[in-house]
């Protein structure tokens, strides 16, 4: 299964966007670009890290703040603060809507939750 | 029309223990999807068929077939008892109004979380700044993938790829269309509701075995669905289906040797649809003889 390469040189551009955006707000601080690239993938061009910043907040999904000659993104957390209140109203609407909500993990049991914590700590 | 009207239910039964099988062993291909889909399908159909053909019997004609048959010198087997013809309107009637309802629910909180993602702004993305982890996507024009800060925040860059990746596998391989079929087909005809677990099940193995694909590492993908899994608070498992508890599953698939597809059972799957739809059509051509019989042309 090393498929890897090929996909990655067929990553969409939307896909990168993603997961820059991903990435910044993964982070507790603004990040530089370096900081970014080395989030991302460091295999990626430090230019094409840059052009994605740009794009982003050409969007407005993205802010920056000069630090010296540097320039430092962080998200904009505008619409989304409300939009947390409406998702979270959603999930609480009992299982009937929560079924229909394709999400990426669902609930444990007790048992199936300790084989999957002894998994992570075997692989760190 | 006395035996093949029945046949369905029978057939349901098969493609339940079938679909449960080829979900847990089969590679979740997109064949091995369209297959159990597919089955489904026409297995839910032939049941609903053969549920209005019984409904016809109830306008009197059976009875009158009898008659018809004694006077003629004909041994006529009693075609349908009228109380099968009221249970079959009963769970008819039934099945649609649950099937209106599931895809009532459906469309609005479709709807809402459209809503909701449109209103953040342009992209493939939606943030929410919500500690619990939680991502998913939401179909539309174009799909969108709406992830938590919680969830972004646990997961280092490779899994974060994972998540994109998986909910970006739903989104492209219309997964949450084809739950829906299912999801009528199970309210339509109870039998089937193994299936819409093993359909749920399948398309979240396949959008694991994308996300790997595109990640190039299945560990980061059995450890991005741990993590998740671990962090999301205060739900246990009360269930036993396979489904609520299938995070183990997967992830255990994710740490084994990739599957293979195995064309055979997916063969005997879609046998099995087919042999829903031609009792039902064989069922048809009785009734229909039935009919020509008792008023000829």
């Amino acid at each position: 299964m090393s498929a890897s390469p090929r996909f990655r040189a067929r990553r969409a551009a939307g896909a990168l966007e993603s997961e820059v955006l991903a990435a910044l707000w993964a982070a507790h601080q603004p990040l530089s670009t370096a900081e970014v690239q080395r989030a991302v993938d460091s295999e990626l061009a430090y230019n094409t890290v840059q052009t994605i910043l740009s794009r982003l907040y050409d969007k407005g999904l993205v802010g920056r703040s000069s630090d010296g000659r540097r320039h430092r993104y962080y998200p904009v957390k505008g619409a989304e603060e409300l939009a947390a209140e409406q998702m979270q109203a959603l999930l609480r609407r009992g299982p009937d809507r929560q079924g229909v909500l394709q999400r990426f993990a669902t609930s444990l049991s007790e048992e199936d939750a300790e084989a999957l914590r002894a998994m992570l700590r075997r692989r760190r | 029309m006395t035996v093949s009207v029945y046949v369905p239910a029978v057939l349901s039964v098969l493609v339940a223990v079938l679909g449960r099988f080829i979900a847990v062993r089969l590679a979740p291909t997109r064949w091995t999807t369209f297959t159990v889909v597919g089955a489904a399908v026409l297995c839910a159909s032939g049941t609903a068929w053969a549920l209005l053909l019984l409904s016809f019997t109830l306008l009197g004609f059976t009875t009158f077939a009898v008659q018809e048959a004694s006077e003629r010198g004909v041994r006529l087997v009693q075609p349908v008892p009228g109380v099968v013809g009221v249970l079959a309107v009963i769970m008819l009637a039934v099945g649609v109004v649950r099937a209106v309802k599931v895809l009532r629910i459906r469309l609005a909180t479709r709807k809402e979380l459209r809503e909701l993602c449109r209103s953040c702004g342009p992209g493939e993305l939606v943030v929410v700044p919500v500690d619990e982890p939680h991502a998913f996507a939401v179909p539309g024009r174009p799909g969108r993938v709406l992830v938590t800060q919680g969830l972004l925040a646990l997961l280092d860059s490779k899994e974060r790829r994972v998540v994109l990746a998986h909910e970006r596998a739903h989104l492209h391989g219309h997964h949450h269309g084809l739950r829906a079929a299912l999801e009528v087909c199970a309210a339509v005809n109870p039998l089937l509701v193994p299936v819409r677990e093993a359909v749920a099940f399948i398309v979240e193995r396949a959008a694991d075995e994308r996300a790997a694909a595109v990640s190039g590492s299945r560990e980061a993908t059995a450890a991005a669905l741990a993590k998740a899994a671990l962090a999301e608070t205060g739900q246990l498992c009360a269930g036993l289906g396979f489904i609520t508890c299938a995070v183990s599953a997967r992830v255990a698939a994710l740490q084994a040797a990739p599957p293979r597809p195995k064309p055979l059972w997916l063969g005997g799957m879609l046998m099995l649809g087919v042999g829903t739809a031609a009792a039902a059509v064989q069922a048809t051509l009785a009734f229909c003889r039935l009919i020509e019989w008792l008023w000829p042309a």
